[in-house]
């Protein structure tokens, strides 16, 4: 499924936009903090502000684009946008169809959430119901490793996993620590964090194609660059409680 | 050529496994709807105007919005009684099954549906009949049984033949709407999977639409027959109206 | 918004609610009934178009052309409509940039794509909201005009043989038969048949989601889901069941008021004309 929307065309703060190329980058906008719609309707979050630093910083027009998550690297193959920035986490897999940008947030373990006061014997889990979004590599880990006397639910899209995790339609949610994060601080002691951290996966970093080896380049350059002078650091720091600076000493 | 002929042939397998899901929604919904209906469509044709408004609500509600919005809104109620009753009774494995909600929506869309049809038929039972058979001081146990029954469903067959694609179509739907559980998809589901992979809209889609186009012709031919058999004590060529591919095509 | 001065007429909660439901995620899914809107209009208008043509093909005394006609009407009969309606923008889409491949695409180029498709990447066409609109339209338009043609067909068949005949008794030649008798005269046989049709349209509008449009379904799913962040606005549970109940009302409404419509519109369409039964 193809598709361009702009929910916020968010122009670079550069005066001579109009002459500018335009890189458009394609987010999900459902992944609290990473990227999502906020109650005034437009696109925001950790990967909107890094992407606008980024056009500001290497002077390009930078386009938002929403796309579902289930279809988000075949729409950049397809051209719809040329560069992935919706939490997606380096993977070996996925380094086979696209190149990714060096890392934006360091890997960051993947964290199991439940209902506060529920217990799981994580050496040998069965019998459970274990939420992930499809498409992820969490999917895939819990597939794997969980597949075989558990039951796996996936669901479109994040959000869903924790309305049925609330709901205690399912007893554990397999996600990233920092989209998990908010979600325990802020349910009023409802839902903990259970279990072992899991490493999946690198880094998150932007996504582009294989052929785009000059927008990689760019898009490298301008992170090494905002990595030094702390611009990443504090982006993270606004957007994700708690995290100690990774990338400037 | 083989090797296009060997894809399409593997394609075509790929598709038999979601297609059971299909037919498993179709199958189970179809006879409690078919219950449902019989007793809503008595209750709109009832001389009590509670129960007859009330019957008529319902059958308005779920024929006059669509399964899309029904499947989506049975979905987020269920999960919000989840924690109240579903929990607590502990049946929330059941409750909460897309295997039990899937066919749950579409039981009460197409009782909706259904009732409509045979409300329709029900007021063309011939009244004579129906005085005849009470003056024969038959039960109204009796006078259903032999009479008003079986001029429904000879009248209602032919359309409630069509409803019964109409449900094997809208079960394309659910899939849309619920939790996947492992590898459990629909046709449609799977052709999307399939499309987002290396994105042969042609092959995957035309293949699911072949799918669906077996399927309702076994359903036509199968209603057909039993049409037959429902019609057998007329008149063999004359008065029999042949149920034909699609002898009516709305809803 | 501030709505400080709201609170004092109506109270805290009150315009707590008002300012919630006019936030502008809120804004943006009641603007979002634009598309929802243009889709049943559009499609409808199409349907109406497609349906005319395959009634006439249906009835043409040239066999092949029957086929297709019987062919088309019969098609919408094994395979769900939503099918249709994700299959028809995908493979219009395919075709254009199949086509358009084969002038702009060099060998060197199609080696280089990485993407399954399109062949390269020149020959990608990128398709935004309403374009994708638009299509849907299109996709409506086929699968309810394929219902259409069928009550076209009917009607134009249950115009009384009678009145044809006086118009040719006229000296009227057959196309002037046609346009001016016999297609003037079978709305009213059609009107039932078409509000039928109209009503399953609108109800296949929820699907515009299915596109990647950010139709009011989408929307709903958005406004409903839970949200932790503080950051990103009001921080609740999962809340879509509210919403799809709101979509659920909204259909049956419309249901209702196309009803009513369309009762008056028969009636205005049978005017003059004798009573039946």
């Amino acid at each position: 499924m193809k598709k361009v929307i702009i929910a916020a065309a968010a122009l670079a703060a550069l005066s001579t936009a109009a002459q500018a190329q335009t890189v458009r980058v394609g987010t999900e906008g459902a992944y609290a903090p990473w990227n999502f719609v906020n109650d005034a309707g437009e696109l925001a979050g950790y990967e909107i502000d890094l992407a606008n630093a980024i056009c500001e910083h290497v002077g390009l027009e930078c386009e938002i684009v929403q796309n579902d998550w289930d279809s988000i690297i075949p729409n950049l193959l397809a051209g719809n946008y040329d560069v992935i920035m919706a939490g997606m986490s380096i993977t070996e897999e996925r380094m086979q169809t696209i190149n990714f940008t060096q890392d934006y947030f360091p890997p960051d373990p993947s964290k199991f959430v439940a209902a506060a006061g529920a217990d799981f014997d994580f050496d040998n889990l069965s019998g459970v119901r274990i939420a992930v979004q499809s498409n992820t590599i969490q999917a895939a880990y819990a597939q794997e490793n969980f597949g075989a006397d558990n039951t796996i639910l996936s669901f479109a899209t994040p959000d869903q996993t924790i309305a049925d995790l609330a709901a205690g339609n399912v007893d554990l949610i397999l996600a990233d620590g920092s989209f998990l994060d908010p979600v325990v601080t802020n349910s009023g002691g409802a839902i903990a964090f259970v279990g072992p951290d899991v490493l999946i996966g690198g880094g998150v970093g932007g996504g582009v194609r294989k052929e785009d080896t000059e927008l990689l380049a760019t898009l490298d350059a301008a992170l090494d660059a905002l990595k030094a002078d702390g611009t990443v650091d504090a982006l993270r720091a606004q957007w994700f409680d708690g995290v100690e600076p990774a990338y400037t000493e | 050529m083989m090797e296009i002929l060997a894809n399409f042939w593997a394609e075509f397998g790929v598709f038999a496994y979601p297609a059971l899901f299909n037919i498993y929604f179709t199958v189970t919904a179809l006879p409690a709807g078919f219950v449902l209906a019989l007793l809503v469509a008595f209750g709109k044709n009832s001389r009590n105007p509670v129960v007859s408004k009330l019957c008529a609500g319902c059958i308005y509600a779920f024929r006059g919005s669509p399964l899309f919005i029904q499947l989506f809104m049975f979905y987020s109620i269920m999960l919000a009684l989840n924690p109240v009753w579903w929990r607590p009774m502990g049946i929330s494995w059941l409750m909460m099954h897309p295997l039990f909600i899937g066919p749950l929506v579409v039981v009460l869309n197409t009782t909706a549906y259904t009732a409509e049809i045979f409300y329709g038929a029900l007021r063309t039972v011939p009244r004579g009949e129906l005085e005849a058979a009470r003056a024969y001081g038959m039960s109204s146990w009796q006078v259903f049984r032999t009479v008003t029954w079986p001029n429904t469903i000879r009248i209602a067959w032919p359309a409630y033949t069509n409803e019964v694609v109409f449900v094997f179509h809208c079960t394309a739907l659910i899939y849309f709407t619920l939790p996947v559980i492992g590898d459990q998809k629909d046709i449609m589901s799977k052709a999307r999977e399939l499309f987002e992979r290396d994105y042969n809209a042609v092959l995957h889609f035309s293949m699911a639409a072949l799918w669906f186009l077996a399927i309702s012709l076994v359903i036509f031919f199968v209603f057909g027959r039993i049409y037959e058999r429902l019609m057998r004590h007329t008149s063999l060529e004359t008065a029999k109206p042949k149920l034909r591919f699609g002898p009516k095509y709305l809803r | 918004m501030d709505a400080t001065w709201l609170a004092q007429w109506v109270g805290e909660d009150i315009a707590f609610w008002l300012a919630y439901l006019t936030n502008g995620k809120h804004l943006q899914w009641y603007a979002s009934f634009r598309f929802t809107i243009f889709a049943a209009v559009f499609g409808a208008l199409l349907a109406l178009g497609f349906g005319l043509l395959g009634a006439v093909l249906k009835s043409s005394r040239f066999a092949p052309l029957r086929l297709i006609g019987d062919a088309y009407t019969a098609m919408v009969r094994g395979i769900p409509d939503v099918l249709f309606f994700l299959f028809f923008p995908l493979a219009f889409e395919q075709s254009v940039e199949w086509v358009w491949s084969l002038h702009v695409c060099t060998p060197e180029s199609i080696a280089a794509s990485q993407a399954p498709w399109p062949p390269c990447r020149e020959a990608n066409w990128l398709l935004s909201t309403n374009e994708y609109l638009i299509l849907a339209c299109f996709s409506l338009g086929i699968v309810y005009g394929a219902f259409t043609a069928n009550v076209i067909h009917g009607a134009m068949r249950a115009v009384p043989k009678g009145q044809l005949e006086a118009a040719r008794a006229y000296g009227m030649s057959n196309l002037q038969v046609l346009l001016r008798i016999q297609v003037r005269q079978m709305w009213v046989y059609a009107l039932p048949g078409i509000s039928n049709v109209w009503m399953l349209l609108i109800k296949a509008t929820s699907l515009l989601s299915l596109l990647q449009i950010s139709d009011i379904v989408w929307w709903a799913g958005q406004l409903g889901a839970p949200n932790f962040l503080p950051q990103a606005g009001l921080v609740h549970g999962d809340w879509r069941w509210t919403y799809y109940i709101a979509l659920f009302v909204f259909y049956i409404l419309v249901t209702l008021i196309s009803e009513r419509v369309f009762r008056r519109l028969t009636v205005w369409a049978r005017r003059g004309m004798p009573v039946e039964g």
